[in-house]
């Protein structure tokens, strides 16, 4: 096991003039048997900065280092990784038996006793202890993936790296193997970096979470720190299903003008918002409230324009009446709540609720308030471990 | 009555659907024999007239009921030249399909692989070798090889049918390692296996199937070569082919004979086909092997 450090870490692709910068200056410390989550949308340079850290990719400028040792000039071979492709990239050849002891052969000198008893617990451990005499070809999906993390843990490596493990599973199957993998992660203590561009993997998997766009660093936190503490405007779009909503408006007096309908800023917001004349709006579809008349006076009249029936929630698609371009929002309402297309509405947005970012940075200028045992908690997670 | 009438209308419909199912499988079949017919009734000719006694291997009308001899046969193992020219052959040939492979598959496995500086055009350029029509180049040949002291040696001629060979093994070798998904040797090579131990241990065997189908046809390629062999060797190194051309002489052709070396030069070919029969069918299609 092992701490990973990226220091001022970039990687361009091609060069002079055509070059493309995939990840750009990244610094991170990954501590000692922590889960970590690359996400990003395709393109963010996620899984180029852990193919760096595997040594698939030699970085252009930048230090990466596996317990105290700088590996830049290491192979992968020489860096005790396990990896977990997209694909599995099982040897086609090879029984899932000689897949899983591929690896001891080539790195341990260990006899080949000792390699069988390693890939038989393993196996164990995987649930796949009756395949192992099969080819990757006779496997389906789930028992192939099932495989290729036998293939890693049987390794014992200071570092576990998964570049998207589970995009080729079906819902259900991800679902169960997200929850295989925490409880090994839990299990195996080991430091693991973890590609995703799934937010809900995301969410629910790892310790942290390293938001990436254009191979930029965006947020480094917890889930539920970057979920409900956003550093911007983009991680603040990316987390969360459906999206935040986004509402951009000019800054008259104390109000917000936006497209539809003007907002009312607290004085906490004011002066959080300073002298910017410009701002964006941000608030969750689940913490918007809809109501069939106007109650308390600042809410404002939508029109729906298509529902999407979820069972126990519906999601809401909403023009604000008085907007001039038509672009939706989004509203979370019970799902036993009737409603329908072209119905009016009145749609209140509750002030403790929302966010406010800067336009032109994308920078959150001001976060949203939450309950007390929740910003305890949340600040507790936010707190430098040891 | 609904009830009947549906349930009449549904067998009838089951009944249409096997008349044409039959009509189908009639069809296929007529097809299939009558390919095989095509394919198979001259290796029949040839193997029944290398059977027959001496004298009647061409008569007029044919002879399709004889007692069959292995006379022919009996005279050709007799014949020093022949075994020598088909041992020539067999040596010749399997050396030249080792060393081709050797050249050929890695070259591959680097075009694929790697950056090459103007790849499209080393790619053609190794193509072109094929452009010319070999009697356009026969020439040139002959004056090198002899200049080279390479006429009438068994080295010249395993040259010869690799340079005939090579570029069919890169650009066929080339498409099967494309369809090999890299992360395969990264798997390796984060296992522990340097990028030569990816190769051998994992992307060859991967490769297999389009190795043997290569291998196979770069075999029949040399093997059935007549023209070079006629232009770049006089005694020592005649090949197999350029023998039993031999058969046919200015003024008559020794049917019974020529028949019989004919049959005889098919057999490496069968045996060869059916020891790697089971990678053809994969090779041969030259496709992806792995689903991602």
């Amino acid at each position: 096991m092992a701490k990973i450090t990226i220091d001022d870490v970039t990687k361009r692709f091609g060069e002079g003039d055509k070059s493309i910068v995939a990840v750009d200056d990244v610094s991170l410390d990954i501590r000692d048997g922590e889960f970590i989550v690359f996400v990003g949308p395709s393109g963010s340079g996620k899984s180029t900065l852990m193919r760096i850290v595997a040594g698939l990719e030699t970085q252009s400028e930048g230090d990466i280092r596996i317990g105290e040792k700088v590996v830049n000039q290491l192979g992968p071979r020489a860096r005790d990784i396990a990896m977990v492709f997209q694909n599995y990239a099982l040897y086609p050849n090879m029984t899932v038996e000689e897949n899983m002891s591929f690896g001891l052969k080539m790195s341990t000198d260990m006899s080949a006793d000792e390699i069988e008893d390693a890939v038989t617990s393993a196996a164990e451990m995987m649930d796949i202890d009756m395949l192992l005499d099969d080819k990757p070809g006779e496997l389906s999906g789930g028992q192939q993936q099932r495989v290729a993390l036998g293939r890693a843990i049987v390794r014992d490596p200071n570092v576990f790296l998964m570049d998207e493990p589970l995009s080729n599973l079906d819902a259900k199957l991800r679902a169960e193997m997200r929850t295989e993998i925490n409880r090994l992660q839990n299990d195996l203590d080991v430091t693991t970096l973890y590609v995703t561009h799934d937010q809900t993997e995301a969410m629910t998997m790892g310790d942290r979470l390293v938001v990436l766009n254009y191979g930029e660093l965006q947020q480094v936190g917890t889930p539920l720190e970057c979920f409900y503490r956003p550093a911007n405007q983009f991680v603040a779009g990316f987390l969360g299903s459906p999206s935040m909503n986004f509402f951009e408006g000019k800054v008259e007096g104390g109000t917000l003008r936006a497209d539809g309908f003007d907002f009312d800023l607290t004085e906490r917001m004011q002066s959080a918002v300073g002298s910017r004349n410009e701002l964006v709006l941000g608030i969750r579809p689940e913490d918007m409230t809809l109501h069939d008349r106007a109650n308390l006076g600042h809410e404002f009249e939508a029109v729906v324009d298509v529902v999407e029936p979820m069972g126990s929630i519906s999601y809401v698609y909403l023009q604000a009446r008085s907007q001039s371009h038509d672009q939706t929002f989004i509203v979370e309402t019970d799902g036993q709540r009737p409603i329908s297309e072209g119905q009016h509405v009145y749609v209140e947005i509750p002030d403790r609720d929302v966010h406010l970012f800067d336009p032109a940075s994308g920078e959150t200028i001001h976060q949203r308030q939450l309950g007390d045992d929740a910003e305890m908690a949340l600040e507790e997670q936010m707190k430098p471990a040891e | 009555m609904a009830t009947t009438d549906s349930d009449s209308a549904t067998a009838s419909q089951r009944l249409d659907k096997d008349t044409r199912e039959t009509i189908v499988t009639v069809v296929r079949h007529t097809i299939l024999l009558t390919w095989s017919f095509i394919v198979l009734f001259p290796l029949y000719w040839l193997a029944s007239m290398s059977l027959k006694p001496p004298g009647t291997a061409n008569s007029l009308p044919p002879d399709w009921i004889f007692l069959p001899t292995v006379y022919n046969y009996i005279q050709l193992i007799q014949d020093s030249g022949f075994v020598a020219a088909f041992a020539n052959s067999l040596v010749m040939v399997s050396a030249s399909v080792v060393l081709v492979l050797l050249i050929g598959v890695p070259a591959a496995y680097v075009l694929s692989r790697y950056d090459i500086p103007m790849e499209r055009d080393v790619l053609v350029w190794i193509l072109s070798s094929r452009m010319l029509p070999p009697i356009a180049v026969v020439l040139p040949f002959f004056i090198i090889f002899r200049e080279l002291n390479l006429f009438d040696t068994r080295i010249g001629m395993v040259l010869m049918y690799v340079s005939i060979n090579l570029s069919l093994v890169v650009w066929v070798m080339k498409a099967f390692f494309d369809g090999i998904p890299e992360t395969l040797e990264e798997a390796a090579r984060v296992d522990g296996a340097t990028q030569f131990q990816g190769f051998r241990k994992v992307v060859l065997p991967a490769a297999k199937p389009g190795i043997f189908s290569v291998a196979i046809i770069s075999f029949i390629f040399a093997w059935i070569e007549l023209l070079f062999g006629l232009v770049l060797t006089s005694f020592e190194a005649v090949p197999v082919t350029l023998f039993v051309y031999s058969f046919i002489g200015s003024r008559s052709i020794e049917w019974g004979m020529l028949a019989a070396a004919s049959t005889a030069m098919i057999v490496p070919v069968v045996i060869f086909l059916i020891a790697v029969n089971k990678y053809l069918a994969a090779g041969l299609s030259f496709g992806v092997v792995i689903k991602e």
